[in-house]
């Protein structure tokens, strides 16, 4: 192999050797990977490199790719600034449920 | 690098924005990202980890390696935000500048990776030291120059049909939507709809104008730079669209989702040197903003890509003044970019593993773009993995129906395909989306 590292997340700086490492350890699932390297909590959140290392967990652990579930996609999916957020008004719920400086469950 | 701007290319009005302190010329219609590029800057930032060189990859707001600072406000696309007369341009995660970062050190110093689970553990004091230090050296820009106020009212938005994205197949889903009589709107994150069309030169602006036009004239309602960011089960259910000075709640009867793909990148050593791009931005460059990319470039064709719209770029860089040597990893293995900041040469094993180093200044990668399914993930569809198709690729039947109720899809994100084939999925979806949701109304 050439000098260098083999970027499979961009936003995080993951490599190929994280990726395979964490597989290693045996964080093998997508979820286990994601959270062990990193990969795809970036400003992209997944977009470039979600599949790539989906497809990467699939070769190196020899699964059937068809079994391999994607991580949960969270709003918002795209950046937006929270100025934007702010007019959606999504806090007018059940007053008991707010928040009360306490740690949650 | 040396991109420049092709003298026959029509462009809007000139305007002068202020890049690091000085002016730089740009155009009305360009992205920042893209008035950089042609004026020889290439460089925009650095990567939080190891402060790598980064420039924008995808050009399309979904790579996240273009972002700066922009007019004071930090972490923005340069790839997203239009030019305007005046504003100002200023790398980040920088010291002194993107294109000579000391920090750049970093990555020098752990040439095998450094290991966040590891790193200094063995005491707790001198982690906490450390810890501290390495916040300071990475970490995403710096706070805004003021805070902001202001915020925008959300808008209440109820159709028939609603199709997210509008590239060739969303556009032939509005059409055909629209023209079977049912309320349509469609959006889009650009500024312009056409998607992938703007980035083909078999195709180009005036065909995403064309086919745009149909789609209005039929009756559909088109908003440009509005994103899905999120699906909201709540009442009944509703996609939130964001602007940049807008948001609204949209709820429809039907959804369409034609999010179209995220372009990808290959498995090679230094594959997010500055200098390689997805093939589809170079297309953009080229076809929608008129710029030729590079005096030399690589063109590599992925094992999974579609040969054709890759020989048609090639080809369209050739007329286009530039040099391009076409590599198809069928037949061989990229070893690895090559060049200290921007990429200066690409190496390229052949089948009896002889290496040969390929001069040039941008390396297009074509591979087949990732589902965009983030939305219809959120809102109930099954998608599957295929490697072959990008990624998690949304499972549909034939008309476009997802397994979730209520929700239809069509072209890429449903697995990669070809123009052609996403525009006809695009219109029987439009067609069975709108017959269902009359049918509810009624």
């Amino acid at each position: 192999m050439s000098k260098g590292k083999v970027i499979v997340c961009r936003c995080e700086d993951v490599t190929l050797k994280d990726v395979r490492h964490s597989i290693a350890l045996g964080y093998a699932d997508i979820e286990e990977v994601k959270r062990y390297t990193g990969f795809g909590t970036g400003p992209c959140q997944g977009k470039e490199c979600h599949g790539l290392i989906a497809a990467i967990i699939a070769e190196e652990s020899g699964r059937d790719p068809a079994g391999i579930e994607p991580f949960t996609s969270r709003s918002p999916i795209s950046p937006t600034p929270l100025r934007i957020l702010a007019g959606a008004g999504f806090d007018d719920g059940d007053e008991d449920e707010a928040y009360d400086g306490e740690e949650g469950p | 690098m040396a991109g420049h701007r092709l003298p026959e290319f029509g462009r809007g009005k000139a305007v002068s924005l202020r890049c690091e302190g000085q002016p730089l010329r740009a155009y009305a219609g360009e992205s920042v990202a893209v008035a950089l590029y042609a004026g020889g800057d290439g460089v925009l930032s650095r990567s939080l980890k190891y402060h790598r060189p980064r420039s924008f990859f995808c050009l399309e707001g979904h790579c996240g390696a273009c972002l700066m600072r922009i007019d004071g406000v930090p972490n923005l696309r340069a790839c997203m935000e239009p030019c305007a007369e005046g504003i100002t341009v200023e790398g980040q995660n920088a010291y002194p500048s993107p294109d000579m970062d000391v920090l750049g050190a970093v990555d020098w110093l752990f040439p095998e990776g450094m290991n966040h689970h590891t790193l200094m553990t063995g005491s707790r004091l001198l982690n906490q030291v450390v810890s501290k230090v390495v916040r300071q050296l990475s970490g995403l820009g710096t706070l805004p120059d003021r805070s902001v106020q202001d915020t925008v009212r959300c808008e209440e938005i109820e159709v028939d049909v609603l199709v997210v994205g509008a590239g060739p197949a969303g556009l032939a889903a509005a059409e055909a939507a629209a023209a079977a009589g049912a309320r349509t709107l469609m959006c889009d994150e650009q500024d312009r709809p056409g998607g992938s069309l703007l980035a083909d030169p078999r195709h180009g602006a005036a065909e995403a104008d064309r086919r745009a036009e149909a789609a209005r004239r039929a009756g559909a309602d088109a908003r440009a730079r509005t994103t899905a960011i999120g699906y909201y089960p709540e009442d009944g259910g509703a996609l939130l669209l964001a602007g940049p000075e807008r948001l609204a709640r949209a709820s429809a009867r039907r959804v369409v989702y034609a999010t179209g793909g995220y372009a990808q990148n290959l498995v090679f050593a230094n594959n997010d040197r500055p200098g390689v791009m997805a093939a589809r931005a170079v297309g953009r460059l080229l076809v929608q903003f008129g710029v030729a990319p590079a005096e030399r470039v690589c063109l590599v064709v992925g094992k999974h890509a579609d040969p054709e719209p890759a020989a048609a770029l090639g080809a369209a860089l050739g007329r286009a003044g530039c040099e391009v040597v076409m590599i198809d990893e069928r037949r061989e293995t990229i070893v690895g970019a090559r060049g200290r900041v921007w990429v200066t040469a690409l190496e390229v094993a052949s089948g009896d593993g002889r290496v040969r180093r390929i001069p040039c200044n941008l390396v297009a990668v074509a591979a087949p773009p990732s589902p965009a399914s983030e939305a219809a993930r959120q809102h109930g569809c099954a998608v599957e993995l295929r490697p072959a198709a990008g990624g998690f690729a949304v499972v549909v039947d034939e008309d476009g129906h997802t397994s979730a109720g209520g929700v239809l899809a069509c072209g890429d994100v449903c697995g990669a395909t070809t123009v052609e084939r996403a525009a006809a999925a695009g219109a029987r979806a439009g067609r069975t989306a709108a017959a269902e949701a009359l049918a509810e109304a009624r």
